[in-house]
């Protein structure tokens, strides 16, 4: 196997097509932007005009005197609190369903950035970029200020006290209350809600998700008597067969589910390793499907027949019964039949789920980890996962009881139904009808529009709280900043109205009161690590969580329940079938406000700001790859589901199966932020069937090509490295760096590059002899260098290193927000991404390998290499960026000039320009329209001083002109130094953590100093042996970050 | 400038020589106050401070063995807890502040401590000296080259007009013996010469040049910048006089980045029981009553000064500014100077302490920044003050000399460059430099004499610039 590897990263890339080498060449996509915006043409004249401005402004500044600055102590100085010195606070990130322990950095009293809290046996230290992100949302302009009534879309301010009243007045009516949420997972929460329903009893309360998973709650309670989602040990299942449950990037508790995952597929040591094998049953490439050893394609529809299909298969094998089943396309229908028989070689060690919400299939699913013996092993139903509770029927029937007029009051907490609901135009009518609608929501959403008050809840960061992700795994949220607006806890709201004796309102935080003597009256009696409430309740806010071991708890499956084939869903047979999946960072649009998440590529698209449709590619089996339909990229085209027409912007996507098409939930949001305009609202396309959501739809009618998007925004082509095109002239396989450099045969542009290694488990030996021939070769080469040896300079002191697992990286994209989030990282917009102009400085590059109908993929972290012969630094004209002896490559950016010499000479292409001043918002008239700019506000995003507060007050906020890049996170060396020698010591692992290393789920990020030989780094590397190693080792610009080859447990059989 | 150099040496040498002298004198227990009482205790020893003034203790304790006195000194709750008259006596009147222990201290420091005690209460009343030329004169300039330079200057073009004058005369000489006219050029032909016009511009553009480069560099530089405060704390009286420890007040410094303005509720620490100033009476420590919400008349802190309206905080503070004037005075009744003066301050605590954004009188003084580092730069007192052990003074100057504080150093790169490149790094006592094993061996073999900050990186941008 060569280096080489087969790796593509697109369609041009794998035609070799010429125009993929103009795309490449772009690494600054400078398009004449006079001729690309008409608002932009720029003259002699106007060149003449700024010269003369700049010439006066610059004498003018000159002759300014410098503006008086204060320095503004205390009054009275908290004692934990040191100006200049972080505090963290041990807090949980909730919503919805969505859970992460985390710790919370605040610097003077203000939360700026996410870490995962270790001491949860959840999370683990995980975060997950929903998680990262919050933080922004706290400093959002768009937050509802104060209590009030909402009249046309807007809130008009009403003092608590009159609020409070009405609502209590409109209570002592004694019509019936709804409560309308997503999952509630605090325990005092719904001790709250109890005491309301006790106070009122006409009080019901209606629990939906954004994604359901009603079917396996409903399943699970017919199946074992248990209504509750039980804990799936990835980590100690040796087979694992998912029906497009994508329990990696947002099924349930996907970073709990990540982390046992990848530990059971790490590479412990190259004699006898061993990984699970995970087959994933999809049509589109879901982040977890892009993870798979091997996918099996079949169509949305088709999930319940292959589901049978697999059952009747592992039937036949234990002694089960068959139950017939519809249908299913022969290639699935065969491989399933081997992955059969390789799952009851696993009894008791596989796991199988599905990610459908078809009761049925979720019985038939439960009945196949039955005859697996996974019952109580790998789906063990001791500790209950409580993240799913919603139930889509129930909503139905409360839309029926709202149309009949029987609703006197509804309180919508923490949903968005009119948006969410397929049925919301419904919903929305249905809504009209109840007299009092009062919403909790923090913005101004759908549904919050539509109703008659607000009563504004805290941000979490400001709110107390608690959770119960799993039963006996407690979690408290304790706020982080003073609030910031005249909000209210929305457990205070609800005491208050209930009129509750155990709401103390003299307390200057009632809740948090409330919340205290619940965790004593309740949980301090289960458990008996604590002798006191107050130690009980002191130390578990200090850990964040608390943890009871769980009680065990076997269940067996109903014998007396009858499994149906008739009851799966049924084939269809249109030309063309849709799946609407949910993606990793703006789930169902409950993140679409959220600016960092927008500007996430998704990971397997690799598109910015809105949801596209996803259309198959096609291979003639000779040459080339097309597009279905012949579209390409960015063209726009109208698609019908359900008599309803939209024009979706499409974007080929490997792996989408022939015949389906895909495009995610989340986009189209109509109120309330920066996801307005963005993408399309694709839920009135989803389906109901017997009372539950479908994620798909049987029949989709795609036009041809209508139109494009002209800011079509994907990373795709953008910082590329190693990719390779049909040259015109030279009539053969050339490679784009090299073309774009002009020079031929260098050795700085070989044609075959080590970017990826890749392999199969089976072919361990070889890869790494391989790969020990490839650093052997390399090593040679590097050491004919002119360069003089630095291995004294660099043995001196430290010498900070990186180490990659590939075979960890799932590619989910924590790392990415949380270097935007710790080193103030602009967000740049749409239309800058499309010019090339993102500035994240950590990119998650995705290769494809394989099959190149059903290929493999590989995820790369991508960040500065810090190389000790980098090529960036000896053609920096000012000597901006240099190295240091700790094996940095620098950047100083109040002296680098902006020729950009650099970014060129980057072969990782990981360096980033200011084009604009993204993160002070230029003044200058024709850059304000250019920099980030939410639709509506008046001055751009970050001009708001609300949003700046977000700014890491360590790092330098870039100006227009300068290039940036990873810095190793220097602040935090830094800062892990100085605790260092305070301490008379040496550092530690621990002193310092990269940011994208503490937020990665899957521990796939390990930094620390390479002239430690017992540091983690050190020893992860030499774990790996022969197959770490380092990109574009050849090129001898000797990286301080290394890699490891991918490994995959594929069954080679099936392809 | 030399002079001054030498009178500092010479200072500082004799600060040792006293800092040496271990014995039981009144000197030794000058050192001994300041270190372990002054916090507390009244230097003037006629004054309560937070603690009782010490003056005439021992004919307080006259009464008891001298013993009493020391164990009262090394604990005094115990001997409260004993019930010692003298010492119930003391409880009473000054509950619940408590005295620190000094267990560690000798009999023989302690006596060193009375005499010291007796030295300064029998002696005559001194008033603080004002000022003199030299204090603040660091930062006013060199401008003592200056004459030496021009001296030179004129010097030599004296010697080169004389000079162009023999060569002249040399001419002449030569011509008239090849019996040619002599030429006699007049200053202006000389001084129009294609050479000295040549030189002329060749001088100025040298001068233009290094000025525009010079001026460039400084730009945005605020050295000696010695802006008005909305306080008139003088750190010469409180770091000079009572010799108050830097990181008493900027307790940041050892610990964060930021060297940290004390809080108001730091100054209260003294200012509650010192309610007066030596040089502005009430003027100024209004302020910080009026900005905290403290009742000078009543001794407490007042619940809810939040809410407080400028009526109330004006009637509250005018009554105090009155009531000390009178008292100072002997006054029984208010007299025109007096409502004059109480008007007057009360316009200073107004001036210094109303909130543009908010117009409220009550929270934080709002301190004019002296030192300005832009935002590029990353500067943390800690590694500095901590670690580096560099001495406040190094980098802001006689601080204790300012009755204004100034901006001392020009903050520029270059200056802290230099100050790497000198500054030895303390490789004794703090292991993490133990991981500098090359140097440390280097050391061993005399291949090297020391180790400075930019041997081990302190010159790499991003020590400084992230």
């Amino acid at each position: 196997m060569h280096h080489d590897n087969g790796i593509w990263v697109s369609t041009e890339d794998l035609n070799r097509e010429e125009s993929f080498l103009q795309s490449a060449e772009k690494e600054f996509s400078v398009e004449n932007i006079a001729e690309t915006d008409g608002n932009w043409a720029a003259s002699r004249r106007d060149f003449l005009k700024l010269m003369g401005f700049g010439l006066g402004a610059a004498t003018l500044a000159a002759s300014c005197e410098i503006p008086v600055k204060k320095a503004i102590p205390y009054v009275t100085k908290p004692d934990e609190i040191v100006p200049g010195v972080a505090n963290y606070f041990a807090s949980s990130f909730v919503n919805g369903g969505d859970y992460c322990a985390i710790l919370v950095k605040t610097r003077e009293g203000r939360p700026i950035k996410i870490e995962g809290n270790t001491g949860s046996s959840v999370t683990n230290g995980g975060t997950s970029a929903r998680a990262q992100a919050m933080v922004l949302s706290l400093y959002d302009t768009r937050r509802i200020q104060n209590a009030g009534t909402i009249e046309n879309g807007e809130v008009k301010k009403l003092s608590w006290t009159d609020l409070d009243n009405k609502i209590k007045g409109q209570l002592q009516l004694g019509g019936n209350v709804r409560f309308i949420t997503n999952t509630i997972i605090s325990p005092t929460a719904k001790q709250a809600l109890a005491e309301f329903t006790a106070a009122y009893p006409n009080t019901k309360v209606v629990t939906y998700d954004p994604v359901s998973s009603a079917a396996l709650l409903a399943a699970n309670e017919q199946s074992f008597g248990v209504r509750g989602i039980p804990n799936y040990k990835f980590g100690e299942a040796d087979v694992i067969v998912s029906f497009g449950a994508d329990f990696l990037g947002t099924w349930i508790s996907p970073l709990e589910y990540a982390r046992e995952y990848a530990a059971k597929r790490r590479i412990k040591s190259l004699k006898g390793a061993t990984m699970s094998r995970h087959y994933q049953v999809e049509s589109h490439m879901s982040l977890t499907g892009s993870n798979a050893d091997n996918r099996i394609l079949v169509k949305p529809s088709e999930q319940g027949a292959a589901i049978c299909a697999l059952y009747n298969e592992v039937a036949a094998l234990t002694g089960g019964s068959s139950i017939g089943g519809p249908a299913l396309n022969d290639k699935a229908k065969a491989t399933l039949k081997k992955v059969a028989a390789e799952l009851t070689q696993h009894r008791g060690k596989s796991l199988v789920v599905s990610g459908s919400n078809n009761v049925m299939e979720q019985v038939i699913v439960n009945k196949i980890n039955d005859l697996l013996g996974n019952i109580n092993t790998t789906v063990d139903f001791s500790a209950v996962n409580n993240l799913r509770q919603g139930n889509e029927v129930e909503m139905a029937r409360l839309i029926g009881e709202m149309n009949a007029g029987q609703v006197a009051m509804a309180i919508v907490w923490g949903a968005n139904p009119a948006y969410e609901l397929p049925n919301a135009a419904e919903f929305k009518s249905a809504f009209g009808k109840v007299n009092t609608r009062i919403s909790f929501s923090g913005n101004l959403d759908e549904t919050t529009a539509l109703c008659s008050h607000a009563a504004p809840a805290h941000h979490p960061l400001e709110a107390w709280g608690d959770a119960e992700p799993k039963t006996g795994h407690y979690s408290l949220q304790q706020p982080t900043i003073a609030p910031l607006f005249d909000t209210r806890q929305a457990e205070h709201s609800l005491l208050e109205w209930a009129n509750s004796q155990n709401l103390n309102r003299q307390d200057e935080q009632p809740y948090y009161q409330y919340l205290k003597s619940h965790w004593a009256s309740d949980l301090f009696a289960k458990q008996n690590k604590y002798a006191t409430p107050a130690a009980f309740w002191d130390m578990s806010l200090h850990d964040g969580v608390f943890e009871m071991p769980p009680a065990p708890r076997t269940v067996s499956f109903n014998a007396g329940i009858a499994l149906n084939s008739g009851s799966v869903n049924q084939p269809g047979s249109a030309e063309v079938e849709i799946s609407f999946p949910e993606t990793v960072n703006i789930g169902n649009g409950q993140y679409a406000h959220n600016p960092w998440l927008q500007e996430m590529p998704d990971p397997v698209n690799r598109t910015v700001w809105g949801n596209y449709l996803n259309i198959p590619v096609e291979w003639d089996g000779i040459n080339n790859i097309n597009g279905w339909k012949d579209l390409n990229d960015g063209d726009n085209v109208e698609v019908e589901v359900k008599g309803q027409k939209l024009t979706c912007t499409v974007v080929r996507t490997f792996g989408q199966m022939p015949g389906t098409v895909a495009i995610a939930l989340g986009g189209g949001r109509e109120i309330g932020g920066c996801g307005v305009g963005y993408g399309l609202n694709v839920n009135p396309w989803l389906p109901i069937q017997g009372g539950l959501i479908q994620y798909f739809a049987n029949e989709a009618k795609v036009s041809g090509k209508v139109g494009e998007d002209k800011n079509f925004a994907c990373v795709q082509y953008h910082h590329t490295m190693g990719v390779k095109a049909m040259g015109k002239e030279e009539g053969k396989v050339i490679n784009a760096d090299e073309k774009a450099l002009g020079w031929k045969g260098f050795q700085g542009s070989l044609t075959s590059r080590s970017v990826i290694f890749q392999a199969n488990l089976n072919e361990l030996p070889g890869i790494s002899e391989t790969m020990a021939e490839f650093h052997e070769e390399a090593q040679h080469l590097n050491a004919q260098t002119l360069y003089p040896d630095q291995t004294e300079f660099y043995g001196t002191g430290l010498k900070w290193g990186m180490y990659v697992d590939l075979n960890s990286c799932i590619g989910c994209g924590a790392c990415q927000v949380a270097c935007v989030s710790e080193n103030n990282v602009p967000v740049v917009g749409k239309a800058e991404v499309h010019r090339h102009h993102e500035m994240t400085w950590l990119r998650i590059d995705r290769y494809f390998y394989g099959d190149i109908e059903n290929p493999s993929v590989v995820y790369q972290p991508m960040m500065c290499q810090h190389c000790d012969n980098a090529p960036c630094e000896n053609v920096c004209p000012v000597n901006a960026t240099n190295h240091s002896m700790e094996g940095i490559n620098q950047m100083a950016y109040n002296r680098c000039i902006g020729t950009r010499y650099c970014a060129n000479n980057c072969p990782y292409k990981v360096r980033r320009f200011n084009w604009l001043d993204y993160t002070t918002a230029d003044t200058w008239p024709g850059n304000e329209e250019r920099v980030f700019w939410v639709e509506g506000d008046d001055k751009p995003f970050y001009a708001d001083n609300l949003v700046r507060m977000v700014l890491n007050p360590d790092v330098t906020v870039r100006s227009r002109g300068v290039i940036e890049k990873c810095s190793f996170c220097v602040q935090r060396i830094q800062e892990g130094k100085l605790t260092a020698k305070r301490e008379s010591r040496a550092v530690l692992d621990n002193d310092i953590r990269t940011a994208c290393q503490t937020a990665c789920p899957t521990g796939a990020i390990v930094f620390g100093n390479l002239n430690n030989p017992d540091s983690e780094v050190n020893k992860a590397r030499e774990a790996a042996g022969a197959l770490a190693y380092q990109v574009l080792e050849e090129v001898n610009t000797r990286p301080g970050v290394h890699y490891s080859a991918k490994i995959r447990n594929a069954n080679e059989e099936l392809s | 400038m030399l002079l001054k150099r030498i009178c500092w040496v010479f200072s500082i040498v004799l600060l040792a020589s006293i800092v040496a002298h271990a014995a039981p004198t009144k000197e030794a227990g000058k050192e001994l106050f300041t270190a372990n009482c002054a916090a507390c205790h009244n230097k003037n020893m006629k004054d309560n401070l937070t603690g009782p003034a010490l003056g005439g203790m021992e004919e307080r304790w006259a009464a008891y063995p001298r013993a009493d006195l020391y164990s009262w000194i090394r604990n005094s709750q115990s001997l409260i807890s004993a019930g010692h008259p003298r010492a119930v006596e003391l409880w009473n009147q000054w509950k619940p502040v408590l005295m620190n222990n000094f267990t560690g201290l000798t009999d023989e420091q302690i006596e060193s401590i009375i005499l010291h005690v007796n030295d300064v209460y029998t002696a005559k009343p001194l008033t603080p000296v004002a000022g003199t030329g030299d204090t603040a004169g660091g930062g006013k300039g060199d401008n003592s080259n200056m004459w030496l330079f021009g001296g030179l200057a004129l010097i030599l073009a004296l010697l080169a007009f004389a000079l162009m004058r023999i060569v002249d005369n040399l001419g002449n000489i030569a011509r008239v013996q090849a019996g040619q006219e002599p030429v006699r050029r007049t200053l202006v032909q000389i001084l129009t010469t294609k050479g000295a016009v040549a030189f002329l511009v060749f001088a100025l553009t040298l001068i233009f040049g290094y000025k525009t480069v010079d001026n460039a560099t400084r730009m945005g530089r605020e050295q000696n910048y010695q802006p008005d405060q909305p306080v008139a704390f003088s750190h010469k009286l409180h770091a000079g006089t009572q010799k108050i420890d830097c990181q008493y007040c900027h307790d940041g410094a050892r610990r964060s980045k930021q060297s940290v303005i004390p809080a108001a509720n730091t100054c209260m620490n003294c200012h509650s029981a010192v309610k007066k100033g030596t040089q502005s009476g009430t003027a100024e420590i209004t302020k910080i009553y009026a900005s905290i919400g403290f009742d000078p008349i009543t001794n407490v802190y007042i619940k809810d000064y939040d809410n407080w309206s400028d009526k109330q905080i004006e009637d509250l503070y005018k009554k105090w500014i009155g009531q000390e004037y009178m008292s100072a005075n002997s006054l029984t009744a208010m007299n025109d100077a007096g409502r004059s003066v109480v008007e007057t301050q009360w316009e200073g605590v107004v001036k210094a302490l109303k909130d543009d954004s908010n117009g409220k009188i009550q929270g934080p003084i709002e301190w004019v920044r002296v030192h300005n580092l832009p935002d590029h730069a990353y500067f943390n007192h800690a590694q500095h003050v901590a670690i580096g052990q560099v001495a406040c003074q190094k980098c802001h100057g006689p601080v204790e000399q300012m009755d204004i504080v100034y901006q001392y150093s020009t903050l520029g790169m270059g200056w802290c460059i230099n100050c790497h490149r000198e500054t030895e790094v303390k490789f004794e006592g703090n292991d993490y430099y133990k991981q500098y094993e090359r140097y440390h061996q280097e050391l061993k073999d005399g291949k090297r004499d020391k180790v400075t900050v930019s041997d081990i990186g302190g010159l790499e941008c991003q020590k400084c610039h992230y």
